[in-house]
């Protein structure tokens, strides 16, 4: 099953589960967790179910295109159900189910994994997926995010896509897996692995991004100190000091002692922008609150 | 007599949290079924994967009547004058729910109650389970709660089902909103569909049926079995591995095995390098041939019987030819530079915040390390030492470090002997951090120990200059393990070395880091270091507590004269010799401690006694200036029994504290000089023995 035909089934079988098929948030993120439709939408009592691809961006993970298990940038696919329905396993198992793989002849393992997130005050319990002993999903039951204990909770499924695809096309690189229409992932994007690892590891101007780091940080909380908050935009300037973090990071700029008040300054207005989120949903009278038709079974 | 079932389904549970979740089951059923007045069961904590359960056999339907006697108000309050009761002996009646000539009288000291017997009737056994199935349940604690759903349960993982039987009645309760009945589900994959459990008797038997194996020992013992039996197909060996064996154990509902092989091209890679892949990233068992060493196959553990379809093995072999061509894949990437050009990007490394950079630490190490040398004398020159500390610490720059963080060290080891370094080299920088507290082989060459051990002192006495001590149970920086596994070094290397020295050179170097100046530093990390002395002389030599601490109280800063000493004690200590001497060695230390050094006048003697213990003493000393340089420890302690009569005499006779000052403080002088030349030995008077207080 080539790249494209994977995220379209997966998406096509959380869409028929009740899922809003999302795109992918159109700022830097390191991950599909960032994204507003699941860091805000997991705070307050309105049930929710969402479905998107999100490109994460992990400088200091590339390797100039040349490792070839390894991303700068990689695609996962998220989900977000909330409340986490009961049968959220069977759901996941039923998922697979789409890609091809049938439980029944294979070995498929919910081990221990939790997940946590310094920049945005969030943790979660769960699991890593494992199929025949490749991690395909991390699987997590949201505790807490924006520092902010949830209820109701929500489960959160973040497929790791090129894994997926390597694993099922039986490739031993990224590169050579089959993204559709007979043209490799190689074609599409080496060339962007190479120049983003040369940018990020040698080329970014630290100054730059360190004066880009402060300015964002300075505009969340002005967003923040609105009246009322602007809620998206603040969120919007926090993701980019949360990535801007990360080139930095990848630059080999941050100290380690550094590292851990950058992390703070950005958690801070996660933190502010998830409370502003609540209080403006809150204000609204949480509109999706009883008003969304969850199907509590299975997809058809 | 009836079997009690509680099975709660759940999602996968986290493996290290079952066997604590087994114990506290049995503890709590133990307890709550014991209160209920239960005695003789056999209670049996079962648990998989997707499951926690419990079986308690030999519970009887019902519980015991119980009678009670109750003792009421006295007669002269109850009972009237005309013997009928008062409102006080109406309302005693009613309580025990008695009519009134029923109720019986006592006579106590304080003259005559009235008293009842009141039985209590045994309640229903499952109506008693009800109740102490949510207790239980409501008590359990995991390392980690979650909640689900609408957020309000709180437990290890979801709850999907409970089954609570007595015999073949369901007991009516509830757990997390969940009603309880006799429906479970077998295995996901061999038998995922609703079924009833008839009775509890049989639980076990039924869902092996059901492809579930409930009890841990037999999934433990089938595992090992399957695994022997691939092995020895395979013509190798499982490499024992008990606590993986544990963790696979809680991993599933059904133990299976699958083996698989991968390319041996792999076999190239530092075995460290393929051992990590394959047993910590993957939960493989290792194969080992003949001579210990890999093969280029693995055991793999899967939840569930067969692999129909070979999809399993072939998956796995993929993931592990992956996981191994990425291993493969930082190793050359790492070869292209030596670790040597490494070394300086470590003043970008942080040790500590207030302590530097690794290049500090390293600086710091390679010069402690030169002053261990130098104490010893060994033929290393201090710009080795300094050079081998950096190399020491530069593999934390590699690829495969920065990936694999558990091979620092081995992989130093390893690129440096692929750079043709000389083995006392390359083996310092694979040994420096071993041992791993007392655990663990010691390092092979010279370097490595003076390495290992600097850089301890220097980590420990570092975070102490910075206030990041111990406490409790809470040692973020491992520093009591750091201080145990510089002891061990220096007692297995048996280096005749000044510790306070070395210990004093290594806070004399973060000195400049501490608000309390290097003394308070050096005293602190001291005492920290004594006391992992004490352990090593208990734990490892095995001597007594007490024998410690009279070796130590002598001295411990010469590490392997003290273990000798040590062992010597213990062995001679059990004469009664020794039981005398501990005896009056307390009292020599009571009349002497706090007193001046003064020289013996011979001519202030006035009774034989003193001119005995005199000659005694001075024997002694001549003794042990013979033993001791010829290590006669054992000899050494033995020349003080005779001391014990004359010493026992002395007391009996002489009255120290007598009127004649100058004859006091003579007799107190022969005491004290007595006192100083055990204390090359030993503080007896620190051995608990029988006849004196602890």
């Amino acid at each position: 099953m080539d790249l494209q035909t994977l995220i379209l089934d997966l998406q096509r079988y959380w869409a028929d589960c009740g899922c809003i098929i999302q795109q992918p948030y159109d700022v830097e993120v390191g991950a599909g967790t960032m994204h507003p439709e699941s860091f805000l939408r997991v705070l307050g009592p309105e049930p929710y179910r969402v479905a998107y691809v999100q490109p994460s961006r992990r400088p200091a993970d590339a390797r100039y295109g040349e490792n070839p298990f390894r991303l700068g940038r990689h695609l996962q696919l998220q989900v977000i159900l909330k409340p986490s329905p009961d049968d959220v396993q069977e759901l996941y198992l039923k998922s697979l189910g789409v890609l091809g793989i049938d439980p029944a002849v294979h070995d498929i393992r919910f081990e221990e994994d939790n997940w946590e997130s310094p920049t945005l005050g969030a943790w979660g319990v769960g699991w890593q997926v494992l199929l025949d002993g490749m991690e395909i999903t991390q699987f997590t039951y949201f505790q807490q995010a924006g520092g902010i204990e949830l209820s109701p909770i929500s489960a959160e499924l973040t497929y790791g896509l090129e894994r997926i695809a390597m694993f099922l096309q039986r490739k031993d690189s990224i590169y050579d897996i089959e993204w559709g229409g007979g043209v490799a992932y190689g074609a599409v994007r080496l060339e962007d692995e190479r120049e983003s690892s040369i940018y990020g590891f040698e080329v970014a101007d630290v100054e730059m991004l360190r004066r880009h780091f402060e300015d964002w940080e300075s505009e969340a909380k002005r967003c923040l100190e609105h009246e009322p908050p602007l809620v998206i935009p603040a969120v919007e300037a926090t993701l980019k000091t949360s990535h801007l973090f990360n080139l930095l990071d990848a630059r080999g700029a941050i100290s380690v002692t550094e590292r851990v008040g950058l992390i703070a300054r950005v958690r801070r207005n996660a933190v502010a922008a998830a409370r502003a989120s609540l209080e403006q949903r809150e204000a609204l009278g949480f509109p999706l609150a009883g008003d969304v038709d969850i199907p509590s079974g299975e997809a058809d | 007599m009836a079997t009690f079932l509680l099975e709660i389904r759940t999602e996968e549970i986290p493996a290290a949290a079952l066997p604590g979740a087994r114990r506290q089951l049995e503890d709590l059923f133990s307890v709550q079924l014991a209160e209920a007045g239960f005695a003789d069961l056999e209670i049996t904590p079962l648990s998989t994967s997707r499951r926690l359960s419990v079986v308690v056999k030999n519970l009887p339907d019902r519980q015991a009547d119980r009678s009670e006697v109750m003792t009421g108000p006295p007669s002269r309050v109850a009972v009237d004058s005309d013997g009928n009761p008062t409102p006080a002996g109406e309302g005693f009646a009613r309580k025990v729910g008695l009519p009134f000539d029923q109720i019986g009288r006592v006579e106590t000291e304080k003259g005559e109650y009235l008293t009842a017997t009141v039985v209590h009737k045994g309640r229903d056994t499952s109506e008693i389970l009800a109740e102490i199935v949510s207790t239980v349940v409501a008590a359990l604690r995991f390392p980690k709660m979650m909640r689900w759903g609408d957020g309000t349960p709180i437990f290890v993982r979801p709850v999907h089902g409970v089954v609570a039987l007595l015999g073949s009645e369901v007991i009516r309760c509830a757990l997390f909103g969940v009603e309880a009945s006799r429906s479970t589900v077998g295995h996901r994959v061999h038998s995922p569909e609703t079924f009833e459990l008839e009775s509890a008797d049989g639980y076990a038997e039924t869902m092996i049926e059901r492809g579930v194996v409930v009890d841990p020992a037999e999934r433990k013992q089938r595992l090992e079995e399957l695994a022997e039996a691939l092995a020895s197909e395979a013509g190798a060996r499982v490499h024992p591995d008990p606590e993986l064996m544990a963790e696979h154990v809680e991993l599933v509902e059904w133990p299976g095995l699958i083996a698989g092989s991968f390319e041996e091209r792999f076999l190239e890679l530092p075995p460290e390098v393929v051992v990590t892949t394959l047993r910590y990233h993957q939960k493989c068992l290792i194969l080992e041939n003949g001579d210990n060493g890999l093969q280029d196959a693995f055991i793999g553990v899967i939840d569930r019987k067969d692999d129909p379809e070979g999809l399993i093995r072939q998956g796995n072999e993929w993931v592990i030819g992956a996981r191994l061509a990425d291993a493969g894949f930082f190793f050359a990437e790492d070869r292209k530079r030596t670790l040597a050009e490494l070394v300086p990007g470590l003043d970008r490394l942080e040790f500590h915040r207030v302590l530097g950079s690794l290049a500090d630490k390293a600086a710091r190490v390679g010069k402690l390390a030169a002053v261990f040398a130098n104490a010893l004398d060994a033929n290393v020159a201090p710009e080795q030492l300094h050079t081998a500390a950096g190399l020491a610490k530069a593999d934390l720059l590699t690829n495969m470090v920065g990936e694999f963080p558990e091979l620092q060290g081995i992989m130093g080891g390893h690129y440096l002997r692929l750079e043709g370094a000389d083995d006392g080299l390359w083996t310092a920088v694979r040994d420096h951090y071993a041992p791993v507290g007392f655990e663990g082989a010691v390092p092979e060459s010279v370097t490595g120990k003076f390495l290992g051990v600097a850089d301890r002192l220097d980590t420990v006495a570092g975070l102490f200059a910075v206030g990041e001590r111990p406490s409790g149970s809470k040692d973020p920086f491992g520093l009591r393990r750091a201080a145990q596994g510089a002891v061990k070094i220096v007692a297995e290397a048996g280096w005749e070395v000044d510790l306070n020295e070395m210990i004093q050179a290594a806070a004399d170097a973060v000195a400049d880091f501490s608000k309390d100046g290097e003394a308070a530093v050096a005293d602190a990390v001291t005492a920290f270091v004594a006391d992992r002395v004490r352990r090593w002389l208990t734990d490892v030599v095995k001597v007594s507590g007490d024998t410690a601490d009279a070796v130590m109280s002598a001295d411990w800063s010469n590490l392997p004269a003290a273990v000798a000493r040590a062992e010597a004690l213990e062995r001679v200590r059990t004469s009664e010799s020794f039981r005398i001497l501990a005896l009056a060695f307390k009292r020599v230390r009571n009349i002497t401690d706090g007193q001046p050094d003064r020289g013996v006048d011979q001519e202030l003697f006035e009774m034989a006694e003193e001119r005995e213990l005199f000659a005694a003493t001075e024997e002694f000393a001549e003794h042990l200036q013979g033993l001791l340089p010829k290590r006669q420890v054992e000899e050494a302690f033995l020349a003080m029994e005779p001391i014990a009569e004359i010493l026992e005499r002395f007391f009996v006779e002489v009255l120290v504290m007598c009127e004649d000052e100058r004859v006091r403080d003579n007799r107190m002088a022969l005491l004290k000089q007595l006192g100083q030349q055990f204390m090359e030995l030993a503080d007896l008077s620190k051995l608990q023995v029988e006849g004196g207080e602890k």
